[in-house]
């Protein structure tokens, strides 16, 4: 890989540009961090300010359910209970069983798509697309009857079910990638008698390494921050995820005002998670095989 | 914890009990209450045993889309706490059960609760809840910024209003308003376009209500929303209303209240508590987000005595209801006819956290928040005052949102009070020919 | 335009293939929206039985101002979001490949997106709030004039994209990332010795052989954009004055607060045809099935 290293015009005004939009990026999340080290009695009126005069923890306390009901009120916050450990569990499941299953589902789907000719393959990938064309509105009611019919309310079942077996963008994303595999090795490949699977397992995932973190990796954003329909499905706090249980810090009564400290501590809390497996991903992002030529 | 503990319980023994289960499924908004009502839970179970029931708290900004959802899908739980504006949909659609035979069968005494509270919630002899709590309006003071402009106490407590100049309630108003050089704005060289305290902060449009924002200036100066309640003929073109609109508009033009546009993200309140305003009107369901987040010194108020002579306020209560899909019905009656009594109404109001609805009850209330340092007799003042019911009909949320664009486009300047609230008018007519 | 791989046998195979994915598009869309188009010729209020009104919810709709309004509104605002957002996020993709393999650059201007539609809209409410607000404060510190933003009816849904463009111009500029990062290395290398500027190379190599993405990325953004429901939710409830009452928003007041399903479902089988037009339409024009690579 090769970074041109001539400091040209372009690419100081490139790096201003670019240091600018870290900026933009940046601000708004250490704004967040500032008003969540910010106590109750400082939150209105010192809301302009850049560092929070008196800094503590109590938010994340708060939280982390480290405080009594009580305490929490007296903290500012609406005294719903919160269960961390319990949401954070069912949030790595959810999250997890839908990315691992979608992507599969999705790969193989796309990879007929791009490569293997069928009857109809246009009509049922233009389909796909357009199921992402579809507001949520409508599909919400029809699967809540569906999962309550099939006695999945309440469960993890229930709760993965619209979403681990086909999603438009994963596949038209996947597919899109499939489209620009260079052909050579594939068809060297099917000259020497492989069948599509083993084309697929063996030649097609393993090239697409970058796109498959990718996909997987928005994914798990995606589902990790997907909030209707585990909040209608899992309605026990027992099957809560994270953003359901998130939803305690929002107002509780009309006119109310949120938490807006305890909201911004538990934004920074469900971060974390996800932070980390971006660092992980993004290793590998950077470290996959660069494709240079098939012969 | 006590949730999941409940819930868990309440599924253990709702398996044990098969499909008779002795369980009522509850919902409630309101996370502050959730303490008092599992109280009540506890005690209701103590003289029913054999009858749990799980109480589930959800925001206010998703309770009714999941409400909604198990309605369709038949989930819905058995009882909830239920909104004057959102029940007549319910009602009209036959998700309600009446209670009206099952009151007269028990021989409820409706007459306990206070005037108004029990009747509002039915319709052509039909009753659709009993009556839970009620809430008044007032207005709140920062105690602080009176006492630096030479305001009393006796004097906020004591004003008067009148959309022509204001009352004596805008002389308030100007003492505590400061621009940013310091001059208030009952001085000649007051600048309003550089406000650094606003005295009265106006909280918005408020729709067809106007619960904390106009209604009870309107209703001081002799507005009407309609002849009765259910009744589509409303009055919202009345010059009595527009010349309450174009006097709270005027307030933001002269500089005492912050213009529309820039006080609608955030609000009214979070602007008192930052101390850039010194009078917001609230309702009692607010006492303890004030007690707990204020960090000076305040003073809840009556509102000011309007042209009519008397000071007006909305009277609003919440009831509980029962899912007419309950599979539950005879233990969700047990419920709600135990949330409905004197048991269970004293621990609500030895919690201080609302005023709930059987006469007296509002009194402990008041008295548990007194003891806790908050002083709101103001709320009970205007409960004695005028009162008035909040507006009801069908296609409620259809005329909510007509009046509350209307409202808008008068406090944003861009429409004549009185040409705007005649053509909105028209509409709702239409809606409920 | 080369021709495909000649295995012969393939035909059983895709079915194979496609079946975990094709039945979760019957089951979890393709139904539902059967339904919805069965719904839209009701006048299923959601909590009653429903009657059949045929094509009336139609004709209401194609002269209700307000889903007039929202269409258009919808349409404005994906004016003000995508091109914006797609430039940016193409920047960005290019900075990260040519400029820095920092990981840190990376997953910085992924962060955004790593909170959810909701917390980013109040937390943006919070801080653009016009009396409390740090934007403001900071405005005015500069000494510009202050702004009512979310407050203003003429700024509000301008203010609306600002906020998604900045969650999602970094996943953008993912996208496009995993895009460029298949272009052969060898082709810059190339036109590096031939003296080819950066400008020219990105014009003559890079665009080109980011058809496959730059498609997926405008269909999928301008369709994600036409539906924008949860800032809105959050942030300005479709006002003020009317002037962020997109569409969708329309739709779920209709489904959820005015109890008329039937009409709600109208609408929402027009805005998916309208999708659904401006998505063949693109994916026309783009030649989006082939690869300048292969």
């Amino acid at each position: 890989m090769t970074l041109l290293n001539k400091l040209t015009p372009a690419r100081i005004v490139a790096w201003v540009v670019l240091v600018l939009m870290l900026l933009v990026t940046v601000f708004p999340l250490v704004f967040v961090v500032k008003t969540s080290l910010v106590p109750a009695s400082d939150l209105y009126t010192t809301s302009t300010d850049l560092l929070p005069r008196h800094a503590t923890l109590i938010h994340y306390k708060k939280v982390l359910g480290m405080l009594s009901t009580e305490e929490s009120i007296a903290a500012g916050g609406s005294g719903a209970n919160f269960n961390i450990s319990q949401s954070l569990i069912n949030s790595i499941l959810f999250t997890g069983i839908i990315v691992i299953a979608q992507t599969f589902n999705c790969a193989l789907a796309a990879y007929a798509f791009a490569r293997i000719p069928f009857r109809g393959s246009k009509v049922l990938f233009g389909s796909f697309v357009a199921s992402m064309m579809v507001p949520g509105v409508v599909t919400m009611i029809p699967n809540f009857i569906l999962i309550r019919d099939l006695g999945l309310l309440n469960s993890m079942a229930g709760m993965v079910a619209p979403f681990f077996l086909m999603h438009g963008f994963t596949v038209f994303f996947l597919r899109q990638f499939f489209l620009s595999l260079p052909k050579e090795i594939e068809e060297a490949a099917c000259i020497d008698g492989a069948g599509p699977f083993v084309i697929f397992f063996k030649i097609a995932l393993p090239l697409s390494w970058a796109p498959l973190m990718t996909i997987a990796t928005l994914t798990t954003i995606n589902m990790w921050n997907e909030f209707l329909w585990p909040f209608l499905i899992g309605k026990e706090a027992s099957m809560h995820t994270l953003p359901v249980a998130l939803q305690s810090f929002k107002s509780q009564t009309p006119q109310g005002q949120p938490d807006w400290s305890g909201l911004m501590a538990a934004t920074v809390i469900a971060t974390i998670p996800t932070v980390a497996m971006l660092f992980f991903f993004g290793r590998r992002i950077v470290e996959s095989v660069q494709f240079t030529g098939g012969k | 914890m006590k949730i999941k503990t409940m819930a868990l319980t309440s599924l253990a023994l709702g398996i044990a009990f098969q499909a008779n289960a002795g369980e009522v499924k509850y919902v409630l908004w309101d996370s502050n209450q959730l303490p008092a009502y599992e109280q009540c839970a506890v005690d209701f179970t103590a003289k029913n045993p054999g009858i749990n029931v799980a109480i589930t708290q959800s925001g206010w900004d998703d309770y009714w889309t999941a409400l909604s959802t198990g309605f369709v899908s038949g989930t819905a739980p058995d009882v909830f706490t239920n909104h004057l504006a959102k029940y007549p949909e319910f009602a009209k659609n036959k998700q309600l059960v009446d209670l009206s035979e099952l009151v007269k069968k028990d021989s409820v005494n409706t007459s306990q609760y206070s005037p108004g509270l029990y009747q509002v919630w039915g319709k052509d002899g039909a009753q659709y809840g009993l009556p839970k709590d009620w809430d008044t309006i007032a207005m709140i003071v920062n105690m602080d910024m009176a006492r630096s402009a030479g305001v009393s106490l006796n004097e906020l407590n004591n004003m008067t209003w009148n959309p022509q100049d204001g009352g004596s309630f805008e002389q308030v108003v100007r003492k505590l308003t400061v621009d940013k050089n310091g001059n208030n704005a009952a001085t000649g060289a007051f600048d309003s376009k550089n406000v650094e305290v606003f005295g009265y902060q106006n909280p918005g449009s408020g729709g067809m209500m106007g619960q904390t924002e106009w209604s009870h200036f309107a209703v001081s100066n002799g507005f009407k929303y309609q002849d009765s309640a259910w009744n589509g003929k409303f009055y919202y073109d009345s010059p009595k209303l527009a010349e309450t609109l174009a006097y709270l508009t005027s307030m933001a033009t002269n500089g005492l209240s912050a213009d529309f546009k820039n006080s609608q993200s955030l609000g009214a309140d979070a602007m008192f508590m930052a101390g850039k305003t010194a009078i917001v009107p609230q309702g009692s369901w607010m006492i303890t987000h004030f007690a707990t987040n204020s960090t000076f010194d305040y003073q809840w108020i009556p509102l000011p005595v309007g042209p009519t002579g008397k000071r007006a306020t909305m009277f609003n209560g919440l009831a509980d209801s029962i899912w007419s899909g309950s599979k539950n019905k005879t233990e969700a009656w047990e419920w709600v006819k135990y949330l409905g009594s004197a048991d269970c109404q004293n621990v609500v109001a030895e919690r201080g956290v609302v005023f709930p609805a059987i006469k007296g009850m509002a009194e402990k209330a008041i008295a548990a928040q007194t003891a806790r340092g908050i002083d709101s007799s103001a709320f009970l003042t205007m409960a004695n005052s005028n009162t008035f019911l909040a507006p009801i009909a069908n296609n409620g949320a259809r005329i909510n949102e007509l009046v509350n664009g209307a409202i808008e486009s008068i406090l944003l300047g861009k429409d004549d009070a009185q040409d705007a609230l005649t053509k909105v008018n028209k509409k709702v007519l239409k809606l409920n020919k | 335009m080369m021709s495909v791989p000649h295995s012969t046998r393939t035909s059983p195979y895709a079915y194979l293939f496609i079946l975990p994915a094709l039945i979760g598009f019957l089951v979890f869309y393709a139904w539902p929206a059967a339904r919805a188009v069965a719904i839209s010729f009701t006048d299923w209020n959601l909590l009653s039985d429903s009657t059949f009104v045929g094509f009336d919810n139609y004709l209401e709709m194609f002269q209700d101002e307000q889903f007039l309004n929202g269409m258009k509104l919808s349409g404005y605002y994906v004016l003000l979001n995508i091109p914006l957002q797609t430039a940016l996020g193409l920047f960005l993709a290019v900075a990260m490949d040519r400029l820095t393999k920092s990981i840190f650059v990376k997953a910085t201007l992924l962060l955004p997106y790593l909170m959810s539609n909701v917390l980013v809209a109040m937390v943006w409410l919070w801080m653009l709030d016009p009396i409390l607000g740090i934007i403001n404060a900071l405005v005015d510190t500069l000494g510009l004039s202050t702004q009512a933003y979310l407050g203003d009816p003429d700024q509000a849904l301008v203010s609306v994209a600002a906020i998604n463009i900045w969650r999602h111009m970094g996943l953008v500029a993912m996208l496009f990332l995993a895009g460029l990062q298949t272009i052969p290395r060898y082709l810059y290398e190339a036109a590096g010795l031939e003296g080819a500027s950066e400008w020219q190379m990105f014009q003559k190599i890079t665009l080109p052989l980011l058809r496959p993405v730059m498609v997926f990325v405008l269909v999928t953004s301008v369709t994600g954009s036409f539906q924008i429901f949860d800032t809105i939710a959050v942030t300005t409830s479709g006002g003020p004055l009317d002037s962020t009452r997109v569409i969708v928003y329309y739709i779920v007041q209709n489904a959820f607060s005015f109890y008329r399903m039937g009409y709600a479902s109208a609408m929402s089988v027009t805005l998916c045809a309208a999708m659904l037009l401006y998505t063949l339409f693109q994916m026309h024009i783009m030649r989006a099935s082939e690869s300048d690579l292969a």
